[in-house]
């Protein structure tokens, strides 16, 4: 499976190969894919068992929509919280933004059937790559990735205006040079996803190995379902 | 390449549930950190300052470690954190753009920056209230890199200076998160490791201050202090910070290296008093078990293993022994049945073993704490790189570091100019 993969990663011809069509129309209408998220290596901690303390805390910023339209990046009423990933769209690490991307669209699917957290829950893609991903490549991945919940997808009107945004969370994106200095069209960074409560706390942080829609999930649930029954000072 | 294809290999890649490998650092840090797979240009070694040797204070040394450089083998650069605080241990933020370092001493804790010159780190903050902070925490110990966050496993407590301890968070900024006090049971601690995979995290257990900072002639002949180290080794749920299972791993379990490949559940561990090797098994059921593997030495003569370090293809395991300044090369492919395939002599002590991604060079240093190292001849201080082949290891270069007036090196971390500045050398880079 890993060697089909990079082919798929590496081969321009490889979109063509039959299996991966089922798989692009199997996404497109939303029908059951015949792969599904690996099974989880260990049991979920029941929510509400743990904490989730402030890791730090973080400012609203106005982005660029999909739509062309500028905008809070989180925009959150009192008792909503935020899933922000930062991504860009030419990535081609299985571990960073397409495995980020695949969270929250297997998020998304699960938010959507929760009457008691869909309208309490907002997903947020960032483009880190203003230059290239502008709001038709967003709207174009918006259709690709048909929310069913709440899902946004942003970008910055410049790189001067994404810098303070990924300071201040602390993702890093660092465009990728050959010796020569040209741009290879790629970026060094760690794929992070962002736990953000309605106060701009961060309440949790992502990574490789603990990026799953199930984990998401029940944090959100510890998070919305117990807070509100514990107020912070 | 067009939009939509971007978009849909991305989609494709991310619905096929491809979390690979970890992106592990040069095999023994946390999988959190991005790696540094060709050749570093830098080792950045945190060094115990020694009364009347240079300015005597602690300090962070930068070698040049590139053949390529006209700096290979050279000191290119230190910073001193003013006075000695029992120097020891330290580790990278999850962007390898800071190292923090910590005092076992004192409990002070110094980050610097490496990014904006790899060359020349830089101090750039303080954390002078780890104890105050953590609600009695003393002797920071490990630092492990969680996104965003970094965690440091402690060594002591400020109530009685003996082996109770926690686990204390702070985020890269250097703000105070929590503090998670070891269980019941197991209240000593050491080294904390995940592996994310499984949601498990591991920790070890060594001692408190009371022993640490004593002579080890001295303690050694004190029957009572000596009870006083760890027996012990928790498994926790690493998300919900829980402890679920204590191991009975006896005579102060200390280095934790989990294998690197995603299907491999299980790590590796070394007693320093019982002087063994053991490994922590995931089970069928998803509880572990602790197993006594094999000897390293003999440990009727005490030979105080202490770091070790495992290669990224989890097949061989590195075993440094502090007293007879030996390292062992174990095969470890078949985990339960480590076979030693080679050994030398590097000193007249050895701590610390660092290995880059590739395996293909390996770093050593000299001090394990400023108290425990050798007395006269027996005390040399130094940083010795040699090559790797798979069969034996050859001297690249050694740097005598009371001869350059730095102190006694002990932790290293690596660095690469091509990484800050975003360049792909060669063995690529993560993007």
């Amino acid at each position: 499976m890993r060697t089909l993969v990079r082919g798929v990663l590496t081969g321009a011809g490889y979109l063509r190969q039959s299996w991966s069509l089922v798989l692009l129309a199997s996404a497109l209408v939303g029908a059951p894919s015949p792969v599904t998220a690996e099974d989880l290596r260990y049991e979920l901690p029941a929510a509400g068992s743990y904490a989730l303390p402030v890791i730090d805390r973080v400012s609203d910023y106005e982005m660029l929509g999909a739509d062309n339209r500028r905008g809070p990046l989180l925009d959150l009423a009192a008792g909503q919280c935020a899933v922000v990933s930062f991504v860009y769209l030419s990535c081609t690490d299985a571990r960073g933004c397409p495995l980020a991307l695949a969270t929250l669209r297997r998020l998304d699917r699960l938010l959507a059937d929760r009457d008691d957290l869909a309208d309490r829950v907002r997903l947020v893609t960032v483009s880190f790559d203003p230059e290239r991903d502008r709001p038709p490549q967003l709207a174009s991945l918006r259709r690709h990735m048909d929310p069913r919940a709440d899902w946004r997808f942003v970008t910055a009107a410049s790189p001067t205006e994404l810098r303070p945004v990924l300071r201040d969370y602390g993702q890093d994106a660092v465009p990728l040079l050959t010796s020569n200095g040209a741009f290879l069209g790629r970026m060094r960074h760690v794929a992070k996803v962002f736990l953000i409560d309605s106060e701009g706390a961060v309440r949790n942080i992502y990574s490789s190995g603990l990026m799953d829609h199930r984990l998401l999930l029940r944090d959100l649930e510890t998070l919305l379902l117990t807070d509100a029954a514990t107020p912070r000072p | 390449m067009d939009h939509s294809r971007r978009v849909w290999i991305g989609l494709l890649v991310g619905l096929l549930g491809l979390a690979g490998p970890s992106a592990a650092d040069e095999t023994c840090q946390s999988p959190y950190i991005p790696k540094l797979t060709g050749q570093e240009d830098f080792i950045y070694i945190w060094t115990v300052g020694i009364e009347g040797l240079g300015d005597g204070s602690d300090k962070v040394v930068t070698v040049g470690v590139n053949p390529e450089r006209s700096d290979f083998g050279k000191v290119v650069s230190s910073v001193s954190v003013g006075g000695r605080h029992e120097a020891h241990h330290g580790g990278l933020s999850d962007d390898r753009r800071h190292f923090w370092v910590g005092g076992l001493d004192d409990s002070r804790i110094y980050i610097m920056d490496l990014a904006t010159d790899p060359a020349r780190p830089r101090l750039v903050r303080t954390i002078e209230d780890f104890t105050e902070k953590s609600g009695g925490v003393v002797g920071p110990h490990g630092f492990y890199a969680l996104p965003g966050r970094m965690l440091i496993s402690a060594l002591s407590n400020a109530a009685d200076g003996g082996g109770r301890t926690a686990m204390v968070e702070y985020n890269n900024d250097g703000e105070y998160i929590r503090t998670i006090w070891m269980p019941e049971g197991a209240p000593y601690g050491y080294d904390a490791r995940i592996k994310a995979e499984l949601n498990r995290m591991l920790t070890s257990s060594f001692t408190g201050r009371n022993n640490y900072m004593r002579k080890l002639s001295e303690l050694l002949g004190d029957a009572e202090a000596m009870k006083n180290f760890g027996n012990t080794m928790v498994v926790w749920d690493y998300h919900a910070r829980k402890p679920l299972q204590i191991l009975e791993v006896p005579g102060a379990p200390l280095e934790i290296r989990w294998a690197l490949r995603p299907e491999h559940e299980y790590a590796f561990t070394s007693t320093a008093l019982t002087s063994k090797l053991w490994g922590i098994f995931r089970k069928d059921d998803g509880t572990f078990e602790a197993v006594e593997l094999a000897d390293i030495g003999d440990p009727s003569k005490v030979p105080l293993p202490v770091d070790i370090s495992l290669s990224a293809d989890d097949r061989f395991l590195f075993v440094n022994s502090f007293l007879d300044g030996m390292v062992r090369v174990f095969d470890v492919v078949n985990p339960r049945a480590p076979k030693v395939v080679y050994e030398r002599k590097i000193g007249p002590q050895v701590n610390m073993v660092s290995q880059s991604w590739d395996g293909k060079r390996l770093y050593f240093t000299s001090s394990l704490l400023a108290n425990w190292d050798g007395t006269g001849g027996d005390d040399a201080q130094f940083l010795k790189a040699y090559t790797w082949d798979g069969k034996t290891l050859e001297p690249l270069f050694e740097l005598d570091f009371r001869s350059e007036k730095l102190g006694r090196p002990h932790m290293m971390r690596f660095g690469q100019i091509d990484f800050y500045r975003g360049r792909v050398s060669e063995g690529g880079a993560g993007g």
